[in-house]
């Protein structure tokens, strides 16, 4: 039997992507483009969609290309619904709408937070991790439970990967490959450990105090040379990062679950993995995370979620295919994961 | 051609948009791919839209004109970004 395909459309926030995927998880070809502003700046909706619009229509092109298919091959168009920044959002969704008609295939919306975990899922092979979904815009701790991705804990104010990105501006770093790479790397040769607040409420989290905190020292410490912008980025992660793994801990010994599965941007940091399998293997458990081909939004993880939502019955009518800024991964029912559910459970059944 | 088949403007600010697709079909689908998303102001900015043969013609009415232009500015990408995929993808596409 031929092999379902899909494409997927991902332009949520800086990145542009195209990727084309089969049911299995096969990636077929995944390209992307970044929208890389100057040190000390950050990306704003318009300018972002303006990048989007130029990139977009190449893309495509490259991405039928390396994966060597053809529209008449294609299953289901899909696209990133949302969250995300609208404008941005906005360029995918009108490219998937033409691309529907002229080539008489359904579309499929695909919340971006459910794209990255079952991207990460597939990738890795974690069957029902704990989830962390750390990135430039979400801070989410998830897990599976009765039909959905619930949220155990979150950020109260802004995401961890957008206090990164902020900070880099304080010390304007170059924001290629990305900020949050750029204070990894300077971190790794920080001594010197500043206190900073620490700010766990329940299962939430909160950085925008920490973010405030550490603008308002930070010119003050450097200009005294009390310390170095690598010990202010060393002692921002070590902070950041340990509430993330005290929350996601948490979670875990709430769903009596061992593994933890890390994705969304933040998590191709190597210091963030390396606390969190710590914690795991401190409690018998298994961490997995991916690179950045995957971490990082791209086309691919669109069209694979959207592809396991058209296998199990699910699509988008055109004139439903708008984009939306808020989108909580807890809306979304994971019917796929309710099959497998279903299959396992007769599976029993036929066992007794 | 009668490009203003509105007879009167309810708001002091509007212009009229005719883009000639030369094909029903192609100006159906941008017609279809743009009518998804609704004006964000609808209290500010009104737009409506029509096919007639081969071309999209569109009427914008807003309250203040540079609701007029902000939304005329940014309904012109995306009609663009529309046009360019069909001249791309539409039949006869080469890989």
């Amino acid at each position: 039997m031929k092999k379902m395909i899909a494409i997927g459309f991902e332009g949520s926030a800086n990145k542009i992507g195209v990727g084309i995927v089969t049911l299995d998880g096969t990636i077929l070809s995944n390209p992307r483009h970044t929208y890389i502003t100057p040190p000390g700046q950050g990306f704003l909706p318009r300018e972002t969609a303006q990048h989007h619009l130029q990139h977009i229509i190449p893309l495509v092109k490259s991405a039928l290309e390396t994966a060597q298919v053809t529209p008449q091959d294609i299953d289901c168009i899909c696209y990133t619904k949302g969250p995300g920044m609208g404008a941005p959002l906005q360029v995918s969704a009108i490219v998937v709408r033409v691309l529907s008609q002229l080539w008489k295939k359904p579309i499929v919306g695909v919340n971006h937070c459910v794209a990255h975990i079952e991207m990460g899922r597939i990738v890795t092979g974690a069957d029902d991790p704990v989830v962390l979904y750390v990135s430039g815009g979400n801070t989410q701790v998830i897990a599976y439970s009765e039909g959905r991705y619930r949220i155990f804990g979150e950020t109260i104010d802004i995401a961890v990967g957008n206090c990164l990105d902020r900070f880099a501006r304080v010390l304007t770093l170059s924001n290629d490959p990305s900020p949050g790479y750029n204070i990894e790397q300077l971190a790794k040769k920080g001594e010197k450990f500043i206190d900073l607040p620490y700010v766990v409420k329940g299962m939430d989290v909160s950085f925008s105090g920490i973010l405030s905190f550490i603008e308002a020292t930070a010119n003050e410490k450097l200009k005294n040379n009390e310390c170095t912008p690598a010990d202010l980025c060393y002692s921002l992660q070590e902070t950041l990062f340990a509430m993330l793994v005290e929350i996601t801990e948490r979670a875990m010994a709430h769903c009596d679950t061992k593994d933890v599965l890390i994705v969304g941007g933040v998590g191709c940091n190597e210091r963030l993995q390396e606390m969190m399998r710590t914690m795991c293997s401190e409690r018998g458990g298994r961490l997995f995370a991916t690179d950045d081909r995957y971490c990082i939004d791209n086309g691919a993880m669109i069209a694979y979620t959207g592809l396991l939502e058209f296998a199990h019955g699910a699509s988008t009518a055109l004139e439903d295919s708008t984009f939306t800024q808020r989108f909580r991964t807890d809306e979304v029912k994971a019917i796929w994961r309710e099959a497998n559910l279903a299959k396992a459970n007769s599976l029993a059944d036929k066992s007794i | 051609m009668d490009a203003t088949p509105y007879a009167k403007s309810q708001w002091d600010f509007s212009c009229d948009l005719e883009v000639n697709f030369g094909s029903e079909e192609n100006a159906s689908i941008v017609y279809a791919t743009l009518m998804v998303d609704k004006e964000l102001q609808p209290d500010k900015v009104k737009r409506l839209m029509t096919v007639s043969n081969g071309k999209l013609l569109v009427h914008f009415e807003a309250i203040e004109a540079r609701f007029l232009r902000a939304s005329f500015s940014a309904f012109v990408d995306v009609l663009t970004l529309a046009t360019k995929t069909i001249e791309e993808f539409g039949p006869g596409m080469e890989l």
